[in-house]
């Protein structure tokens, strides 16, 4: 009688450990989960660090691959409260329930709403940087005439050698309709339609011998960098990074950029809810913004952000010129329609797949 | 003649003042009103799933995609029929004619609640991808703005014309982003004449709606084009050669417009089931060829694109648009013919290149110019003004080499349209309903003045009883040489002159060498009265042969002068 009791008691303690040991994860109070790389390098430093300073909460981060499957996947295994998202796959997990809902106005105020551009807080998620999805390529590839607009993506004659380039049809496809000389606010509404997916597949077809694909944020820059590639399009801080920490001799063309908005959002699933909202009000307050665009040129989602990036704390570089939204970067530009890629994933993807598999 | 009216006028400073003022002021009501009328119809579009954009993402739901395209017309159509036979005092649709004809004969327009009613009805065919355009609403909606000045007494002469004219180029310059073009299209299709005094607040009223449009809302241009330049010189031929081809099948579209109309009210004797059997049809088609919906914005641009449509593809599209529109507007759906022309027209162009490459191996310079030359070269010859298309292109492209393109397929196609229809097709639909524009305004205003309502009322009438010797006496007394005889029943007998021996006037009454009737105009008269004798000329009812009054030749000649001098100030007013 004793000893079973004993057993009872003993039993819970000895699981506890058990899963503690699996799951490091518990260890820490806080999981954010983010991309790896030299983005998240920058994230540690600009936000997280000075986040756990300020509260005492201790933090951990893990990597995802940025899909909504993903958390469905793994966040309640793994124990995931805060994730890095794009805005429209934010989306697709809020309509799943994946996420939870945040009221913005209780979290940073109301006056707050007003001062992030170019979008605003979703239900579930709420902007914290502005990428741009850039191509960039290797000066040591054409010493002579150098791309300069989109087109030139697609031109094998003029600029040959191999293009790398997402295994997906995220961007590429607006890529092929801008070549097409369509006009940035009619991309999407061309993409909406059956003739228009042909054309910029059929473009693609103009480089389907020449691509190499990569899935990793990281490899279009590295490919750059050791010559598997000599165009890529990739994210303009990641091309940024291998520029300056490896001395790659890469650069970007802005012409064309597709410009898209990362939200911070809590798990459905979370068991820290307190200490993940603690998390939003710190990285969406302007001085966390401000220090992560000053370690890698991703803009801040918010307008009072902007006056107070100041230079690169490793190498004294101006940050502001690098940022995707900086004037001066010319006219062409595309901004992500998050709501129709959400909405359009599966058929994208389906369309994409085919091409893929050889469908002309 | 109305001159205390018009010698009731403010001084120059005033009158400035208040043109300029009315310009501003219906310029910007008339460019919030324009953006207006757009933004409900695309969030329309989207919400009822004819934008590509909206259709796309239910692409899923297959099942609510065909629905929506079949239903969403057909009861549009059905809501528009009901409105325009309930709701409406006209119980038609209003657009361009409506306001050229106000314009011409210094008319009011037709009353406000046909006009709202109409808006209205267009913003909802619109919105459920009917195929039809967008400006005609937008142009009477600008005209209906400038029409309240009609009712302010201001004291400057011309004022209702020129404001009517000032909400038109303003609706036109924020909708194209075009403020040269909105100007033009005023002047060339509205007023037609290019007096100071207009010139100078149109432009005002156009250069606000640009304003408005580009400034404070940030609108993106309608069409933009990346185009390097004609680099042949051969192309210019087959521009031209273009520009026939398309105004032929531009006739063929009007003719068939026109036809449309009264074949179906003999088919479907309910009114409100016209439009929603022509939306059925829209949306049957569409099942197919989901490029038939809406305005088609982004067939617009694929036709701009090598390679976009096969050479079956475009043939068959060309002609559905070309039926489907017809059906629409004949049917009772409240919309313009611009948008679809520039549809149909660019289809056309692309169809050409294709021809004029793949099939005849000519070299050119890109589908792009063939497309808008096509374009415009169709929308110019039913609109009728080949100078706002040529402006129209130069303000869309900023290109000075698709301009002199379009510029010359635009003439060949306005030559031939004009000579095998008209001048265009508001002027055909106006003459269809009495008004005759085809010989300039002057002949038109002429012609809408009665000769009936010049009939002196001093003239000598007698009765055939009367004796000749009575008559003689008061037709001296009057100071006039002959009398008109009427029997007891008003039946005119003829013509009296004093000195024949006869028993009575009846008797000596002779058949006068020129008569008018109720119907007969100033300009009509003035034709006739080409080597008349006499004093005055008899007014007889066709129908019964009554006399209905006299009318003096000076009276018609004062007429005649009286409306001359009107419009000669009207078109060289300077303020």
């Amino acid at each position: 009688m004793r000893r079973f009791s004993l057993l009872r008691l003993a039993l819970p303690l000895v699981l506890v450990l058990l899963l503690a040991q699996a799951l490091p994860a518990a260890a820490a109070d806080l999981t954010v989960v983010s991309w790896g790389g030299s983005y998240e390098a920058a994230q540690r430093r600009a936000v997280i660090a000075p986040f756990e300073a300020e509260t005492g909460i201790a933090t951990e981060v893990v990597q995802y691959d940025g899909t909504a499957a993903a958390i469905a996947r793994r966040a309640a295994a793994e124990g995931w409260d805060v994730i890095d998202m794009l805005s429209d796959q934010a989306r697709v997990a809020c309509a799943a329930g994946l996420l939870q809902e945040i009221d913005a106005a209780a979290l940073l105020g109301r006056a707050a709403l007003a001062d992030f551009a170019p979008a605003g807080p979703t239900r579930c998620a709420i902007p914290q940087n502005v990428y741009a999805r850039v191509m960039a390529y290797d000066e040591r590839a054409f010493p002579g005439v150098k791309p300069s607009r989109i087109g030139d993506f697609f031109d094998t004659d003029r600029f040959p050698g191999k293009r790398a380039v997402q295994r997906g049809p995220d961007g590429i496809l607006e890529w092929a309709l801008l070549a097409e000389g369509v006009p940035p606010e009619q991309v999407y509404g061309l993409l909406s339609t059956d003739r228009g997916l042909r054309l910029a597949m059929r473009r693609l077809d103009a480089i389907r011998d020449d691509i190499v694909w990569w899935t990793d944020p990281a490899e279009p820059a590295a490919m750059l960098a050791d010559g598997r590639a000599v165009m890529a399009a990739g994210f303009n801080g990641r091309f940024f990074d291998a520029a300056r920490s490896q001395a790659a001799p890469i650069n970007i063309v802005w012409d064309g950029r597709i410009i898209g908005i990362e939200v911070w959002a809590i798990a459905a699933s979370t068991d820290a809810p307190e200490a993940a909202r603690a998390f939003l009000a710190h990285a969406l307050g302007p001085d966390a913004m401000a220090r992560l665009a000053e370690r890698i040129p991703y803009g801040p989602a918010r307008r009072s952000a902007f006056e107070r990036i100041g230079q690169n704390p490793e190498t004294g570089a101006p940050m502001r010129v690098f940022l995707p939204n900086a004037p001066g970067h010319g006219a062409r530009a595309l901004v992500r329609d998050s709501l129709w890629y959400a909405n359009t994933e599966e058929l994208r993807t389906r369309r994409f797949e085919s091409w893929l598999d050889g469908d002309r | 003649m109305r001159r205390s009216r018009e010698n009731a006028t403010a001084g120059p400073a005033l009158r400035m003042l208040v043109l300029t003022g009315a310009a501003l002021a219906i310029g910007t009501l008339a460019a919030f009103a324009a953006i207006a009328l757009v933004e409900i119809v695309s969030a329309l579009n989207s919400l009822l799933l004819v934008d590509p954009r909206a259709r796309v993402q239910w692409e899923r739901q297959a099942g609510i995609v065909t629905a929506a395209t079949l239903l969403v017309p057909t009861i549009g159509g059905l809501l528009v029929g009901l409105a325009h036979r309930h709701l409406s005092p006209d119980g038609r649709p209003l657009g361009p004619p409506d306001v050229i004809r106000a314009v011409q004969f210094r008319a009011a327009l037709p009353p406000a609640r046909s006009g709202l009613v109409s808006t209205a009805t267009a913003a909802l065919s619109l919105g459920v991808g009917a195929s039809v355009g967008q400006y005609g609403p937008m142009v009477y909606l600008g005209a209906m703005i400038g029409g309240v000045a009609r009712r302010l007494r201001l004291g400057v002469p011309n004022l209702a014309a020129i404001a009517v004219s000032c909400g038109v180029a303003a609706a036109i310059s924020t909708a194209f982003n075009a403020p040269i073009a909105g100007l033009v299209f005023a002047h060339e299709v509205v007023l037609r004449h290019y007096a100071t005094q207009a010139f100078a607040p149109v432009a005002v009223a156009s250069a606000t709606g640009y304003v408005i449009a580009n400034v404070i809302f940030d609108r993106p241009a309608l069409f933009l084009i990346q185009f390097a330049g004609v680099s042949r010189g051969h192309e210019f031929v087959l521009f031209a050669v273009l520009g026939i081809l398309v105004a032929l099948a531009a006739v063929g579209f009007m003719r068939l417009l026109l036809a449309t109309g009264p074949r179906l009210a003999l088919a479907v004797a309910r009114p409100e089931l016209r439009p929603a059997l022509a939306g059925l049809a829209v949306g049957t088609t569409a099942l197919a060829l989901p490029d038939v919906l809406g305005i088609g914005a982004e067939t617009l641009r694929f036709t701009t694109i090598e390679g976009a449509f096969g050479m079956a593809e475009l043939v068959v599209l060309v002609a559905a648009k070309i039926v489907l529109t017809a059906l629409c507007i004949g049917a009772g759906f409240s919309g313009g013919v611009f948008s679809p022309a520039l549809l149909i027209g660019s289809l056309m162009g692309a169809l050409f290149w294709t021809l004029a490459t793949g099939v005849a191996g000519v070299a050119t310079s890109g589908v792009a110019v063939y497309a808008i030359c096509g374009m415009m070269a169709f929308a110019s010859s039913v609109i009728g003004a080949p100078l706002t298309c040529v402006l129209i292109v130069f303000e869309l492209t900023r290109s000075y080499d698709v301009t002199i393109a379009a510029m010359v397929a635009v003439v060949f196609a306005n030559l031939v349209s004009h000579r095998l229809f008209g001048r265009s097709l508001f002027d055909v639909q106006l003459a269809g309903r009495g008004v005759d524009l085809s010989l300039g305004r002057e002949w038109a205003r002429l012609a809408a003045l009665r000769v009936l309502d010049l009939v002196r009322d001093d003239a000598v009438v007698a009765e055939t009883g009367e004796a000749p010797d009575a008559v003689a006496d008061r037709l001296s007394r009057q100071g006039w040489r002959q009398a008109f005889v009427a029997g007891p029943d008003g039946r005119f007998a003829g013509v009296f002159t004093p000195g024949a021996p006869a028993a009575t006037v009846g008797d000596a009454a002779r058949p006068p060498t020129l008569t008018f009737d109720e119907t007969t105009d100033v300009a009509g008269a003035m034709e006739r009265l080409r080597g008349f004798v006499g004093d005055a000329v008899p007014v007889v009812d066709s129908a019964s042969g009554r006399l209905l009054g006299v009318v003096s030749e000076a009276d018609v000649v004062a007429a005649w002068l009286d409306e001359s001098e009107r419009l000669r100030k009207e078109e060289n007013a300077s303020l």
